[in-house]
C-alpha cells in the first residue's frame, strides 16, 4: 500500500472515530439526562420500554416463522428494560418514523440548512481535540492545528449561525426572539470564554490543543513533592479562575440552563426549533447534546489534562502495559460481581411483587445477574490472560514490540477522556436540574458586569505570576 | 426599562452566586444519590400498580336495582334537570306491572361531557345513581361508546372485586321495591 | 266602586269581586286550592284563610268568600294568617303519598310551590298513611290517582257547572275521603283535558302528556287554537323545538280557562308526519319551486285565479292579495266555505264551533274589502288555467269536479296537496306570529313559539318570495309591518297593531252598513 492511501485511511479512521465518538454518547446523554432528572425529583424516570425476548428453544420455530414471512409472534420470558435506556432507541425511531412537516411560511433555503449547520459545527469543533498521544506513531487526533484553540473559538462563533438561521428562518416570532437571544447571548459570553482560555495560553506557551496536553502530563510540583502527570491547569488558582469563567460560559455558548433562554418554553414555545419536526428536530436536539460532550472535551483538554491519565504518563504505562491490564481485568470481578448482587436484589421490589407469575418483566433482574455473573467469571477466568497473551503475540507476529503498550495506552487515553467528557456532562445535567433559568438582564449583567472584568484581571494577574515564577525559579 | 427592585439585598457570597449554586447542586445531588440506594419512589406504577381509590371518590355511575330485581330509577328526570353539563339523557316510559309506574326506558350518561361533580348523586330522590364504583378508566375508541347506556350501568360492577375496606354495598335499609308511606331513608 | 285594603294597599275594585281576584290586583298573592276563578266557591282548602280587620278585631276567614265591599279590610301577612297557612299544609299533605318523582304535576303542583312558601314544616307524620286507589283510567284523557288528591272538589263543580255531567264525585268521610267516579262510568265529554289542569295536584292527569316531559323543561308561549272558528287562547308549551302540549289560556271574553280536547290534540299536528317539508313541482322535490311557479302564473296570463284561505291568518290573506294585485291584475279570487277533510266535525254549545276554519271572518272580513270574491259555484264555473290556494283544502270542500292546474300553499298533507302541481311548504301556526278573527269578531294574535321544520316558512313569507320570483313584491315579508300595511288599508282594522291587540285581542266593530 502506498503511503498516500496508508495516511488516507487514517486520516478516514481518525474522522470516523471522532465523530462516532461523539454520536455515540449523545443517546446515553439523554438517557442520562431523563434519568438524573427523575432521581433529583425522586421519580423513577424512564423504565418502561423493552426488548421482549424469547426463550433459545423458540428461535429456530421464529427464524423459520421470519424466513416464511409469517408474523412474529411469540410468548417472551424475559422483557429487558435496562433502567429505561431502551427508551432512548424508541425515541430515535419515533423521531425517524414522525411526519416532518415543512410549514409553508419558512424561508426555505436557510430552513433546511439551520439544523445541519448545527450539528456540522458542533461535530467539526471536536476535531482539534486529542484522544490520546500517539498510536505506533500516528497521532490520535483528527488533525493537531496550531491554532488549535483559537479554531475551537471560531468554530463555537459560528454554531450560533444554526440557530440564529432557524429562528430568523421559520418565519415565527417565537423563533426570531429565540434566534436573537441565541446570538446576543453566545456573543457577550464568546469574551470570558476567550479571556479564559488565554490564561490556558499563557501558562502551555501554545495554543495547540496536544501540546496543552503534553503541558498537564507533566509532573506537579508541589515543592516538597512531585504528584506525577497532574499538572493540570485547574490545579493551579488563576487556572481555576479560568476554569469557572470558561465553564460558565460553556453553558451560556451551549444553550444549556440556566442559560437556555433561546428555548424558553414558558415565553417562547419552543423557541428557535418551534416550526422543526420530525428528525430535523432531532437534529437540533443532538446538536444540542454533542454540544456538551464538545464543551465537556474543550474544557477537559484545556484544564484537566485532556486525555492524560491521572499519575500515570504516557510512559508509565507503555512500561506497565501488561499490570495494568492485569489490575484493571481483575479489578473488574468484583464489581462486575457488585452489580449481580444489585440486580439480585432490585427482584425484592414490591414493583416486582404485584406482577402476575407469567409477567416476562419479572426474569429481568435474575436475567441481569446472569450476564453480571458471566462477565465477572469471564474477567476472573482465562479472558484476560487470553487478551495479554493474545496483545504480546500480536507485537511479535506484527514484529512491533511497541504495540500492545500503544494499544493500552490508546484504551486508556480513549477513556481517560472519556470519563472526563462524561463527568462534565453529568455536571450539565445536573446543574440544568438544580439551577432555574435566569432573566434575560440577569444574564446580559452576570456576562459583562461580573464574567469579563474579572477574566481580564485573571489574565493580567496570571501573566504577571508567570513572569514572576520565571523570573524568580529560573 | 424599569428593572424589578430585588426583594432583598444579597450578600457578596450570595450575589456571586457560585456558593449559591454549590448549595443547590449539593442537594440536588444528595436526592440522586439517596434515590440510587433506595429506590424508593412515590410514582404508582400505574398499570401495574393502582392507587387505591377512597370512598368518597367519584367515578363512573352505576345504577342501583331494587331487591326484588326492578331498577330503582323512576325517571324523575332531577339529575339530568341539576346536571350542569347536561350530560344525562333519559327517555321516561309507564311500566304497566309495577306499582312505581314510571321508568327509565332509557337513561344514557354521555361521559365526554360529564365533568364529574356529583350532582345527580345528590339530587337523586331514589339512591339510584351512585358514582361509587372508584372506577376511572372511562375510555373508548369512539364517541358512541362514551355515552354509558342503562345496560351498561346497571351491570357495571360486574366482576370487580370490592376493595378491602371500602367495598360499595346495595343498601338493605332503602324502601322496598314499589310503593310506601315513608320517605325513603337516605345514606 | 268600593275602596277595599289588603295589607297596606288600598285598591278600588267593582263591587263583589272575589277577595283572591282583588288580592291579586294589589300584588298580593294568596295562595289557594279550591278557588278557581271560573267556578263556584266551594271554600273546602282553607288555604286563603287571611284575617278580616273589623271593628270587633281581626277574624280569620277564608278570602275566596269574601266579596269586595266599602271598607273590607284584609290582612295576609301576619304571624296568625302564616300559622293557619302552616297548618293547613301539614294537613293536606298527611296523606299525601310521595309520588313526587313519578307524578307529572311536580314542577307546576300547588303543593310542592305552596310548602317551600308556607309550610316549610318537620313532618310529625307517624301513622302509616292511608292509601287510595292509584293509577284509574277513568277517561281517553285522564288519568286518576286518588291518592294525590287533596279534596278540592274543582273536577266536581266542572262537572256540575261547565260540562253538566256531574261525573267526578268526593265519597268516603274523614281522611277517607276519596274522589272517584260512579261504578262502571268513563268521562265522556269533550273537556277532560280541563280536568289535569284545574287539579292543583296531581290526582288527575293527563293521559297524552304522561310521562312526556318535565314541566321544567317547557317553555311557554302564548298561542291560538286553529281548530275551529272559536279562537281559543291557548299556552303553547315546548322545548327544543318540540310541541309537547297545550294548555288553555285564560280569556275570559272568548274561553274562560277550558279547551276542548279535540283542540288539544292539534299540538300533534305540529310535528306530524303529515307536515310538508319540501317544496314540490309535479309530484317531486325541487328547490326552485317559487321561480317555477311564477314561470306557471306568468304563463296562464290572466287566467290565474287566487283562493283565499279560511285556515290562513290575516296576514297570509292580506300577502295573497298584494301578490294578485301587483302582479296579475285581472286574476280573479274566490273563497271555499267547508271544512277540511281531516277536519274533526264535532261541535256544541260551550267552545266548539261547527266551522272548523280559524280565520272565516277574517277571510270575510277582507272579501268585503275587496269585493267581487267569487263562491264556489263561481269557481266551478270560471276558466282558469291555474288556481293558487292557500292552506284550504278545497279538494275535499269541493267534493269532486274538474279543478285547474292546483299549486298549493300548505302545511300539512291532504287531498289538495295530492291535486297539486305545485306544493309549497308553510308553518304551523305555532312556527309563526300571525292574527286570525274569531267568530265573535275578535281579532287576535298568535305567537311563534318554535322554529319551522323543513323548508316551510310562514305563508306570508313564502308569498314575498313568490312576489319577489314574478317581480313585485308584496313587501309581506315581516309579520309585524305586514299587518300595519294591512290595518292602515282596511277600515275596520283601523288602529291596531300587534301592540294594541296584547294577550286578549280586540273585538271589531260590526261592519259599517250592519251597524246602520
Amino acid at each position: 500500500m502506498s503511503e498516500f492511501w496508508t495516511d488516507f485511511l487514517i486520516v478516514i479512521a481518525r474522522c470516523v472515530f471522532s465523530v462516532a465518538f461523539v454520536m455515540n454518547i449523545v443517546p446515553l446523554l439523554i438517557w442520562g439526562e431523563r434519568k438524573g432528572a427523575a432521581y433529583i425529583q425522586d421519580r423513577p424516570g424512564p423504565n418502561r420500554a423493552p426488548i421482549d425476548l424469547p426463550n433459545p428453544l423458540d428461535v429456530p420455530r421464529l427464524l423459520g416463522a421470519v424466513m416464511a414471512g409469517q408474523p412474529l409472534v411469540y410468548k417472551p420470558i424475559v422483557s429487558l428494560r435496562a433502567a429505561g435506556l431502551i427508551h432512548t432507541l424508541t425515541d430515535v425511531v419515533k423521531l425517524a418514523f414522525k411526519e416532518d412537516v415543512t410549514p409553508d411560511h419558512v424561508e426555505k433555503f436557510y430552513w433546511f440548512i439551520a439544523p445541519v449547520i448545527a450539528m456540522t459545527i458542533s461535530l467539526c469543533t471536536f476535531a482539534v481535540v486529542p484522544f490520546g498521544d500517539q498510536l505506533l506513531g500516528v497521532h490520535l487526533q483528527v488533525s493537531d492545528l496550531d491554532g488549535g484553540l483559537l479554531f475551537v473559538l471560531a468554530l463555537t462563533s459560528l454554531g450560533v449561525y444554526g440557530i440564529m438561521l432557524a429562528g430568523w428562518s421559520s418565519n415565527n416570532k417565537f423563533s426570531l426572539l429565540g434566534g436573537l437571544r441565541s446570538s446576543a447571548q453566545m456573543v457577550s459570553y464568546e469574551l470570558s470564554m476567550g479571556l479564559a482560555a488565554v490564561v490556558v495560553f499563557l501558562m502551555a506557551g501554545s495554543v495547540s490543543l496536544s501540546k496543552i496536553v503534553e503541558m498537564q502530563q507533566q509532573p506537579l510540583d508541589l515543592g516538597f513533592i512531585a504528584i506525577p502527570a497532574m499538572n493540570w491547569t485547574a490545579l493551579s488558582p488563576f487556572g481555576f479562575l479560568a476554569f469557572l469563567l470558561f465553564w460558565v460560559s460553556a453553558f451560556a455558548e451551549t444553550n444549556r440552563t440556566p442559560f437556555d433562554l433561546p428555548e424558553g418554553e414558558a415565553e417562547l414555545v419552543g423557541g428557535y426549533h418551534t416550526e422543526y419536526s420530525s428528525f430535523r428536530f432531532a437534529l437540533f436536539f443532538m446538536a444540542e447534546y454533542a454540544n456538551m460532550i464538545v464543551a465537556s472535551a474543550v474544557t477537559a483538554t484545556l484544564f484537566f489534562g485532556g486525555y492524560a491519565v491521572p499519575f500515570l504518563d504516557g510512559a508509565t504505562i507503555r512500561a506497565n502495559a501488561d499490570v495494568i491490564l492485569a489490575v484493571l481485568g481483575f479489578g473488574a470481578v468484583p464489581a462486575f460481581t457488585t452489580f449481580a448482587v444489585i440486580a439480585f436484589k432490585r427482584q425484592t421490589r414490591p414493583f416486582y411483587q404485584v406482577l402476575a407469575a407469567e409477567d416476562p418483566r419479572r426474569n429481568e433482574p435474575k436475567f441481569w445477574t446472569g450476564l453480571w455473573l458471566g462477565a465477572a467469571a469471564a474477567h476472573g477466568g482465562l479472558g484476560v490472560l487470553g487478551l495479554m497473551g493474545g496483545l504480546a503475540a500480536l507485537s511479535t507476529w506484527a514484529s512491533l514490540p511497541e504495540l500492545g503498550g500503544d494499544l493500552v495506552a490508546a484504551v486508556l487515553h480513549v477513556s481517560s477522556l472519556g470519563a472526563k467528557v462524561l463527568i462534565g456532562c453529568w455536571i450539565m445535567i445536573w446543574v440544568r436540574w438544580t439551577v432555574p433559568r435566569m432573566r434575560y438582564d440577569q444574564l446580559m449583567n452576570l456576562g459583562w458586569k461580573y464574567m469579563l472584568p474579572v477574566a481580564l484581571v485573571n489574565v493580567f494577574l496570571a501573566a504577571g505570576w508567570i513572569i514572576l515564577r520565571h523570573e524568580l525559579f529560573a | 426599562m424599569a428593572l424589578p427592585k430585588p426583594n432583598k439585598t444579597l450578600t457578596l457570597t450570595e450575589s456571586s452566586y457560585i456558593v449559591e449554586v454549590l448549595k443547590g447542586m449539593a442537594l440536588t445531588m444528595s436526592h440522586v444519590i439517596k434515590n440510587l440506594l433506595n429506590q424508593d419512589f412515590r410514582t404508582i406504577e400505574y398499570p401495574d400498580v393502582r392507587k387505591p381509590m377512597t370512598a368518597r371518590y367519584r367515578g363512573a355511575h352505576r345504577l342501583l336495582l331494587r331487591p326484588d330485581g326492578g331498577i330503582k330509577c323512576v325517571a324523575c328526570m332531577c339529575c339530568p334537570t341539576v346536571c350542569p353539563a347536561n350530560c344525562i339523557t333519559i327517555v321516561a316510559g309507564e311500566n304497566p306491572d309495577d306499582p312505581a309506574e314510571k321508568f327509565p326506558v332509557s337513561f344514557d350518561i354521555d361521559m365526554l361531557r360529564c365533568i364529574y361533580c356529583g350532582f345527580c348523586v345528590e339530587a337523586c330522590p331514589k339512591d339510584a345513581i351512585r358514582m361509587d364504583t372508584k372506577i376511572y378508566e372511562i375510555n373508548a375508541y369512539n364517541r358512541q361508546d362514551m355515552v354509558h347506556s342503562k345496560a351498561y350501568m346497571v351491570n357495571l360492577m360486574d366482576g370487580l372485586k370490592p376493595e378491602a375496606g371500602t367495598a360499595y354495598h346495595v343498601d338493605k335499609t332503602l324502601a322496598p321495591a314499589g310503593y310506601t308511606a315513608e320517605a325513603p331513608v337516605r345514606p | 266602586m268600593p275602596k277595599v285594603k289588603i295589607n297596606d294597599t288600598e285598591i278600588e275594585v267593582p263591587a263583589g269581586t272575589n277577595m283572591i281576584e282583588a288580592a291579586k290586583l294589589a300584588g298580593v298573592e294568596i295562595p289557594h286550592y279550591c278557588y278557581h276563578p271560573h267556578l263556584s266557591v266551594a271554600g273546602n282548602c282553607r288555604m286563603c284563610m287571611c284575617e278580616s280587620v273589623t271593628p270587633r278585631g281581626s277574624v280569620l276567614e277564608i278570602a275566596c268568600n269574601m266579596q269586595a265591599r266599602e271598607g273590607l279590610a284584609i290582612r295576609t301577612d301576619t304571624d296568625q294568617v302564616k300559622a293557619v297557612r302552616k297548618s293547613v299544609m301539614e294537613f293536606l299533605l298527611v296523606n299525601h303519598p310521595l309520588d313526587c318523582p313519578i307524578c307529572d304535576q311536580s314542577g307546576e303542583c300547588r303543593l310542592q310551590d305552596y310548602y317551600m312558601d308556607h309550610g316549610q314544616y318537620d313532618s310529625r307524620g307517624l301513622e302509616p298513611k292511608v292509601s287510595k286507589h292509584k293509577r284509574q283510567d277513568i277517561g281517553d284523557h285522564i288519568v286518576l290517582d286518588a291518592e294525590r288528591c287533596v279534596q278540592c272538589s274543582r273536577c266536581e263543580r266542572f262537572g256540575d257547572e261547565v260540562t253538566g255531567t256531574g261525573d267526578l264525585r268526593l265519597m268516603n268521610r274523614g281522611d277517607h275521603t276519596e274522589i272517584g267516579m260512579f261504578p262502571g262510568t268513563r268521562l265522556e265529554h269533550d273537556y277532560q283535558g280541563n280536568l289535569a289542569d284545574i287539579c292543583p295536584v296531581g290526582a288527575l292527569t293527563s293521559k297524552d302528556f304522561r310521562f312526556e316531559r318535565r314541566v321544567w323543561y317547557l317553555r311557554e308561549t302564548a298561542g291560538l287554537c286553529t281548530g275551529c272558528a272559536t279562537g281559543c287562547n291557548i299556552q303553547v308549551c315546548h322545548q327544543d323545538g318540540e310541541v309537547f302540549r297545550y294548555l288553555p289560556r285564560r280569556n275570559d271574553d272568548v274561553n274562560k280557562s277550558w279547551i276542548c280536547d279535540p283542540g288539544r290534540d292539534l299540538h300533534k299536528r305540529v310535528g306530524s308526519l303529515e307536515r310538508i317539508l319540501r317544496a314540490r313541482v309535479d309530484g317531486s322535490p325541487c328547490t326552485t319551486a317559487q321561480a317555477e311557479l311564477a314561470t306557471r302564473i306568468r304563463a296562464a296570463g290572466n287566467r290565474v285565479g287566487f283562493v283565499l284561505g279560511t285556515q290562513a291568518s290575516l296576514e297570509a290573506n292580506w300577502a295573497l292579495i298584494q301578490l294578485a294585485r301587483g302582479n296579475c291584475p285581472e286574476a280573479r279570487f274566490f273563497w271555499v266555505s267547508g271544512n277540511d277533510g281531516d277536519a274533526i266535525e264535532k261541535s256544541d254549545h260551550l267552545l266548539m264551533d261547527i266551522d272548523k276554519n280559524a280565520n272565516t271572518a277574517g277571510v270575510q272580513l277582507l272579501a268585503e274589502w275587496v269585493g267581487n270574491v267569487g263562491d264556489t259555484d263561481a269557481l266551478r264555473e270560471a276558466d282558469l288555467a291555474l288556481l293558487i290556494v292557500l292552506e284550504d283544502d278545497i279538494v275535499s270542500r269541493l267534493n269532486g269536479g274538474a279543478l285547474p292546474e292546483l299549486a298549493y300553499f300548505g302545511s300539512r298533507e291532504n287531498a289538495t296537496s295530492a291535486q297539486a302541481s305545485l306544493v309549497i311548504p308553510v308553518t304551523h301556526p305555532a312556527e309563526m306570529d300571525a292574527t286570525y278573527v274569531n267568530r265573535q269578531g275578535r281579532v287576535q294574535r298568535n305567537r311563534r313559539a318554535t322554529n319551522p321544520l323543513g323548508e316551510a316558512a310562514p305563508a306570508y313569507a313564502a308569498l314575498e318570495k313568490l312576489g319577489t320570483a314574478l317581480g313585485k313584491a308584496p313587501g309581506t315579508g315581516l309579520p309585524v309591518a305586514t299587518f300595519l300595511s294591512l290595518a292602515r288599508a282596511v277600515p275596520r282594522l283601523a288602529g291596531l297593531d300587534y301592540k294594541v291587540l296584547g294577550n286578549t285581542g280586540r273585538l271589531l266593530a260590526p261592519p259599517v252598513a250592519e251597524a246602520k
